[in-house]
């Protein structure tokens, strides 16, 4: 398996996020990074490993039990020009940091004339993968309709690197959100410095009967229902949108004017999902198209894995919903 | 006779590994319980040990190198004069153990 | 920032006194959160900050703002919403804040100030400057997980953190005793070995040599600490709120006047004449003036405003 294609080298998704963090903390003398077990236990998913050797307790700081103190540290310690990234296990428990994250770090800048600028990066991990009901949201529609908020998820370890930098370098609030069944993958990523834009999404796979636009682990599955649909001869578009808030839409309004057929593909709930924002500001634009929305059933997440699976897109039931799409009215 | 050594698959939540560091070079010797190669996965360092006495013959993954859970990072043998075949893939897997660490 | 004197407290407390009461006076008052009979707590805490020190509050934030120096007049133009407050007039008394001039400020949410606080001590801390971050906050925030949580992360980490409970005895309408067990709020302190006091925050004396021991000691590295102020609340909690205490409990909480009770200690001690007292009153009875002239004649801010710096 080839290592390195001119300036780039295979890398496990978390080296990316590591290396981006790693960068940052170089960089900026004084930024902290804060979360549980991100010292010396190298992260939860070992996406800090070496950082606390390299940077020590007072720049890596393990936290206790506290979504609600760390993050309101986060924002305050920001706010008096200290830039922070804090890293929350479970996206499930963003909920316990609502009140600083959306109440202060979000309305800052506003509320008091812009002389207040929160960067602080919040790192989140969503997703379902047999942790149960509490472990396995995505829950990063609640929060690209924040003003002031800027919610971003790479699908890959190149955007997982580019994302973090540019989400370290931001002036204001960043939510990242990456994903447990990402943690898995490896990729090839540059080994120059590079920043991944916000509001920018890309095309992953081109297309000319349908569009699916998706973001995070539910790019892969995208991908996968292309196969399958390449075998009836429908040939998808795939947009991995990579930020949510701000989105993307002319390189989304551009893909369905070409193909006609919207899908959109979340993992987290369709009701008031990313996909139910999309398909409304898609034909406002474009006016009607062909709109379907695929996310988790109505329900919560079990860690059984049958119900699991049951709960969750796979590439079948995307490829269902497209198959659907383009070949009704024929 | 000469083995392939390999990470043995399937492992849960695990496709492919990196080759950290090999613990001797063509012609070591490694008895059962040495280390022979450290690999990295997403979630920890996988050390794998000699479960008898083998020589390792010929590296087939360098380190910073990647290869897929069940494919072959070495060819090793019981004994140094045993000639080298032309593929790894046909050979027997050679017995090891593996621990996350 | 105002001098450690008394006379200069004496004059921040009618300051804000009476730039509150010209305020109520306005139709165009709004939705305020009054200071009367707390001052002392704001005044004397004011006392013991250095100029780059942050002083962060509640939404009870007019007498913090006042004493931390902020110039009246614009402090009265965001009170009523002009653009040349501090903070454009979008935040108001709720969000009052001017980092520059060492007050970070108002957060209007109950207990939602005190884990920022941390957070700027934690900047403070990292960069070693040796400035502290005094939040300030009432009884109603102290049964919320956000005050444990901060002074368990405080204490851990020793950051340069003096928290200041302004104890009027009320949470809105619910007193004390009704919404939070302990009967010492200092004793909150106690499981997290913060250093606590609990003093008269009525006596802006008091307050003031509290706050200076306390910020010295965090000052000097040793963690964080803990002063709660016991005061009275002349007004109902808000402007909104109607009153819900007795007329003889009100009277009973008028006799502490803070402003009173110096004015009468500094003319018995022979340090303030009579005339000087009286210039005093007319000399902040004109800076009110002013600031109301100065507010007046701001421009509102322009529609397309509510879209500015957003983010």
């Amino acid at each position: 398996m080839s290592v390195e294609v001119g300036n780039t080298s295979r890398v496990f998704f978390r080296e990316a996020i590591c290396r981006a963090v790693g960068e940052t903390l170089d960089a900026e003398p004084n930024a902290i990074l804060m979360g549980q077990d991100v010292g010396a236990f190298g992260g939860s998913y070992k996406e800090f490993y070496g950082l606390f050797e390299r940077f020590g307790p007072a720049r890596v700081r393990d936290t206790p039990v506290a979504e609600s103190a760390m993050v309101g540290l986060g924002v305050g310690a920001a706010a008096a020009g200290v830039r922070t990234l804090v890293s929350i296990t479970y996206m499930d428990f963003v909920l316990l940091a609502l009140d600083p994250l959306v109440n202060y770090a979000a309305k800052a800048r506003f509320k008091t004339g812009g002389q207040i600028r929160v960067p602080m990066v919040v790192k989140v991990t969503a997703g379902a993968k047999g942790q149960g009901v509490a472990h396995s949201q995505s829950l990063e529609s609640w929060l690209m309709s924040v003003p002031g908020l800027q919610v971003v998820a790479p699908s890959n370890v190149a955007d997982a690197y580019g994302l973090m930098r540019s989400a370290l370098q931001a002036d204001g609030p960043v939510v990242y959100v990456d994903h447990k069944r990402l943690f898995p993958t490896s990729g090839l990523l540059s080994t120059l410095p590079h920043e991944v834009p916000f509001g920018l999404a890309v095309v992953s796979r081109p297309g000319r009967n349908a569009t699916i636009v998706t973001h995070s682990y539910m790019v892969s599955v995208a991908l996968a229902a292309c196969e399958q649909l390449a075998v009836d001869g429908i040939d998808c578009e795939v947009i991995d949108l990579r930020s949510l808030a701000p989105l993307d839409l002319d390189t989304i309004c551009t893909s369905v004017s070409k193909t006609g057929v919207l899908v959109t593909l979340e993992e987290g709930q369709v009701v008031c999902g990313v996909g139910a924002e999309i398909a409304c500001r898609v034909q406002a634009r474009l006016g009607p198209v062909k709109v379907s929305r695929l996310g988790a059933v109505p329900a919560p997440v079990s860690s059984n894995p049958v119900l699991e699976a049951a709960s969750l897109p796979d590439a079948a039931r995307v490829a269902d919903a497209v198959r659907h799409l383009t070949t009704e009215g024929k | 006779m000469l083995y392939k050594l390999l990470l043995p698959g399937p492992i849960a939540d695990l496709s492919e590994v990196r080759v950290l560091e090999w613990h001797g070079s063509p012609g070591t010797q490694f008895h059962a319980g040495d280390l022979v190669v450290e690999l990295d996965t997403h979630k920890a360092v996988v050390e794998m040990r000699a479960s008898s006495h083998i020589v390792l013959r010929k590296i087939l993954i360098e380190p910073g190198d990647w290869q897929r859970v069940g494919e072959p990072l070495a060819i090793v043998s019981d004994s140094a004069d045993e000639p080298l075949p032309e593929r790894a893939e046909d050979l027997a897997q050679a017995s090891a153990t593996y621990e996350m660490v | 920032m105002i001098a450690s004197n008394d006379t200069d407290a004496l004059t921040a407390m009618l300051l804000a006194r009476g730039l509150e009461a010209v305020l109520s006076r306005r139709a165009d008052c709004g939705f305020q959160l009054l200071s009367g009979g707390q001052e002392a707590v704001a005044v004397g805490v004011a006392c013991a900050l250095l100029p780059k020190d942050q002083l962060l509050c509640s939404g009870r934030s007019i007498a913090p703002a006042l004493a931390r120096g902020l110039d009246p007049g614009s402090v009265m133009a965001e009170l009523i919403g002009r653009s040349s407050g501090p903070c454009l007039g979008r935040g108001g008394r709720g969000h009052l804040s001017q980092p520059s001039s060492g007050f970070f400020g108002a957060h209007a949410v109950v207990a939602g100030n005190l884990s920022i606080a941390a957070g700027v001590a934690l900047a403070m801390q990292a960069r070693g400057d040796g400035n502290i971050a005094v939040c300030l906050f009432g009884d109603g925030a102290c049964g919320a997980g956000a005050l444990h949580e901060t002074m368990n992360i405080a204490a851990l980490w020793r950051l340069p953190l003096l928290l200041v409970c302004d104890n009027n005895l009320y949470s809105v309408s619910t007193p004390r005793a009704a919404a939070l067990a302990p009967q010492r709020l200092s004793d909150l302190a106690a499981p997290f070995a913060i250093e606590a006091r609990t003093v008269d925050g009525m006596d802006v004396r008091v307050v003031r040599a509290a706050a200076l021991e306390l910020a010295t000691r965090v000052r000097r590295g040793a963690g964080p600490a803990f002063l709660e102020c016991i005061s009275r609340r002349f007004a109902s909690h808000s402007t909104s709120a109607r009153e819900t205490r007795q007329p003889q409990e009100l009277a009973a909480d008028r006799e502490l006047d803070p402003i009173t009770r110096l004015e009468n200690a500094l003319l018995s001690e022979g340090a303030l004449s009579a005339h000087a007292a009286q210039a005093l009153r007319e000399q902040v009875r004109a800076r009110v003036k002013a600031a109301c002239a100065f507010a007046e004649a701001s421009p509102l801010p322009v529609p397309h405003e509510a879209f500015a710096d957003v983010g």
